[in-house]
């Protein structure tokens, strides 16, 4: 077995999870100005309903995992809907702590519905692990990388480059100019929660059959998404760069340098990003994340 | 006349619930019911709770009933501490220490001078002059166990993937201990708590010379550490630590099963192993009772739940006065405690069990049983 394939392949694996989580953050924060700490939580819902409804209910697999995302795709909604948008007025700091709490409700419905035990589904691309140089991985893998990194990019350049996306930009950066302008920008941001939440709910969909999930991983995915998309400046195209160079460099830190030095080397790499992305700031000028 | 009998009437007023307040043994239960290691506090605490119910039912200890106070410290331990000392000024009369390696090392201070604190956990080896007693063997012996398994099938190499949290920490020195006095080799790779992939550490250790993979990643990260490993399609037998023994896990990982799994466990999960017959009885009685109250099989995390419960009551029985907390130690250091495993404590020692008590075990359809030579 070859160390450095494996560290490449393990690398665009994690840098995808990164990828697609990162994503989802930033087109709501580009849309609605908020820093959404329940993102993770639509894979959680994703990943635990789908496991309780193929495993305790007996449902096939496709019809689990299109109830599974429909219920994350509903949690996603419902949380701009119901809860953020009554309260539009209010300081994003304190908006952001709502998000907070509704990913620790999430936390308490989860383990009141699948308790303490992580839980998990069958993979949906099944069959033999493809081995390339010396390297191995999976078919569901290969799904990951090919879907994280390809939905990302679809996002962006449907953000950067499509009428509605820009609509939905136009939302965030000044939102009474953009409703003269005809945009409705409700309607705007709840599609930025909603495709949010599908991403968020695919990452479970790709992801959980390689690993495990359980009532706390939300919260833990969306900080993964969060250090993607620190790292990019909160940009759709960056956060797709952002994530690949975070899977990779994780990956690598792990083969060659042991995981404990993983975090406080990525962990520098944030604050250094952080701090060069506001040198206009400190030193003059307006650009901000 | 009249004045007598309302001092009477209101001297048997106060007298009944000070009087009901007395006939109860306050016990204290330190545990992570939500949280990462919630799989762990929850295990413990059903037996707690089976064992109260139990006792209660029967009238309990020597006239006095049982009360649990059972609080959450989510494995944090400024919490841990916050919890152990409200039972301590609540006047439990033991504390049964619940939850993981990082939580129980604060909480042991606070026990200087009582109650007992009992501790499941393998990882939390107490000072023989503290009031803390482990009823579980410790990493160490967990880790003899597989040395001399390995030596029995002549293998000198091992291939470890380990956590880098505290639990996780202390598998790393047991493993660098025992391998370096028994001169065995030890390949080892550290995988972060968050990981969604652990083919990289794999491949690090598992080379074509390396005969067999231990894994002492519990919860979740162990589920990731299997099924990195069936992607990678590795031929060796691969160990999991005794947390990984439940039903729930066997449950999860019965598609991507390593051609051999295996893992280290107290005898107890296999009864039939075990030579004393009382101790067979009583692990059999407990592994049906536990089956019938949870339907679910209990693994070696409920059956070290089982050895705290056992010892908490066999001094609640046998000292004249629980509350003083010298005398329970005294009581526990020169007394062999009937359980699942017999309890041998002594005033050098305060380690229940040893390697001796440790079997390595495979899974074998969808139960455990001992484990067959590595050819």
């Amino acid at each position: 077995m070859n160390l450095l394939t494996q560290a490449v392949i393990s690398g665009l694996m994690i840098g995808a999870v990164y990828t697609f989580l990162g994503i989802g953050l930033v087109l709501v924060y580009r849309t609605a100005r908020i820093l959404n700490l329940a993102h993770g939580e639509s894979f959680a819902i994703t990943g635990v309903a789908a496991a309780l409804l193929v495993g305790k209910a007996g449902l096939p697999l496709p019809l689990s995992l299109v109830l599974a995302i429909v219920a994350a795709l509903a949690f996603a909604m419902s949380l701009h809907r119901l809860v953020l948008r009554p309260r539009a007025e209010w300081p994003p700091g304190t908006l952001i702590l709502i998000t907070l709490g509704a990913a620790f409700v999430v936390r308490g419905v989860l383990i009141l519905a699948a308790g303490t035990d992580p839980v998990s589904f069958p993979a949906l691309f099944g069959g033999m692990p493809l081995r390339i140089a010396g390297g191995v991985i999976p078919q569901q893998g290969i799904a990951l990388v090919v879907l994280g990194f390809g939905i990302s990019a679809a996002v962006a350049v449907y953000l950067g480059a499509t009428r509605s996306g820009k609509q939905l930009l136009a939302a965030a950066e000044n939102p009474y100019a953009a409703e003269l302008l005809g945009v409705n920008v409700e309607r705007a941001r709840l599609t930025a929660y909603g495709i949010g939440g599908l991403l968020g709910a695919l990452a479970g969909v790709l992801l959980i059959p390689l690993i495990a999930v359980d009532f706390q991983s939300g919260l833990a995915m969306t900080l993964r998404g969060f250090i993607a998309a620190a790292i990019s400046g909160m940009s759709p195209v960056g956060v797709i760069f952002g994530g690949l160079g975070l899977g990779l460099f994780e990956s690598f830190v792990g083969a060659y340098l042991g995981a404990l030095y993983q975090d406080p080397v990525m962990f520098c790499i944030l604050i250094i990003v952080a701090l060069w992305q506001s040198r206009k700031i400190r030193f003059g000028g307006s650009r901000r994340a | 006349m009249i004045k007598k009998l309302l001092v009477f009437t209101a001297a048997a007023t106060l007298a009944v619930p000070l009087d009901a307040q007395e006939k109860t043994w306050l016990i204290g239960e330190v545990a992570p019911l939500t949280g990462p290691a919630a799989t762990v506090g929850t295990r413990l605490n059903n037996v707690s709770k089976m064992w109260v119910e139990e006792i209660n039912a029967k009238g309990g200890i020597n006239g006095r009933k049982l009360e649990l106070a059972t609080c959450n410290d989510e494995n944090r331990p400024e919490k841990a501490v916050a919890c152990a000392r409200d039972h301590i000024d609540k006047g439990a009369v033991m504390i049964f220490g619940n939850s993981l390696t990082a939580s129980l090392r604060a909480i042991q201070p606070l026990v200087r001078q009582g109650p007992i604190l009992l501790i499941p956990s393998p990882n939390v080896v107490p000072p023989a002059d503290s009031y803390g007693f482990q009823v579980s063997p410790s990493d160490l012996h967990l880790t003899e166990a597989i040395a001399s398994y390995m030596k029995a099938n002549q293998l000198t190499k091992m291939g470890m993937v380990a956590a880098t949290d505290a639990s996780g920490e202390v598998g790393v020195e047991s493993a660098k201990k025992v391998f370096g006095d028994q001169k065995l080799e030890l390949k080892l790779a550290r995988i972060d708590l968050r990981a969604t992939d652990a083919t990289t550490q794999l491949a690090q250790v598992a080379g074509s010379d390396v005969k067999l993979v231990y894994s002492s990643y519990t919860g979740g990260g162990a589920v990731t550490v299997v099924k990195s490993f069936k992607i990678l399609g590795l031929p060796q037998p691969l160990m999991v630590s005794y947390g990984n023994m439940s039903e729930a896990f066997v449950s999860l990982i019965k598609d991507v099963k390593p051609a051999r799994l295996m893992g280290t466990s107290v005898a107890a999960l296999v009864p039939e192993l075990l030579a004393d017959p009382g101790e067979r009885q009583r692990a059999q009685a407990f592994l049906v009772a536990y089956a019938k109250r949870y339907q679910e099989r209990p693994d070696m995390i409920n059956l070290l739940g089982k050895a705290a419960v056992d010892v908490a009551e066999a001094a609640l029985r046998n000292v004249k006065n629980p509350m003083d907390f010298a005398a329970v130690k005294k009581y526990l250091e020169s007394t062999p405690i009937p359980s699942i495993q017999n309890q041998r404590f002594s005033p050098t020692n305060h380690v229940g069990l040893d390697a001796s008590k440790v079997i390595i075990v495979e899974l074998k359809g969808e139960g455990w049983s001992k484990a067959d030579p590595i050819k």
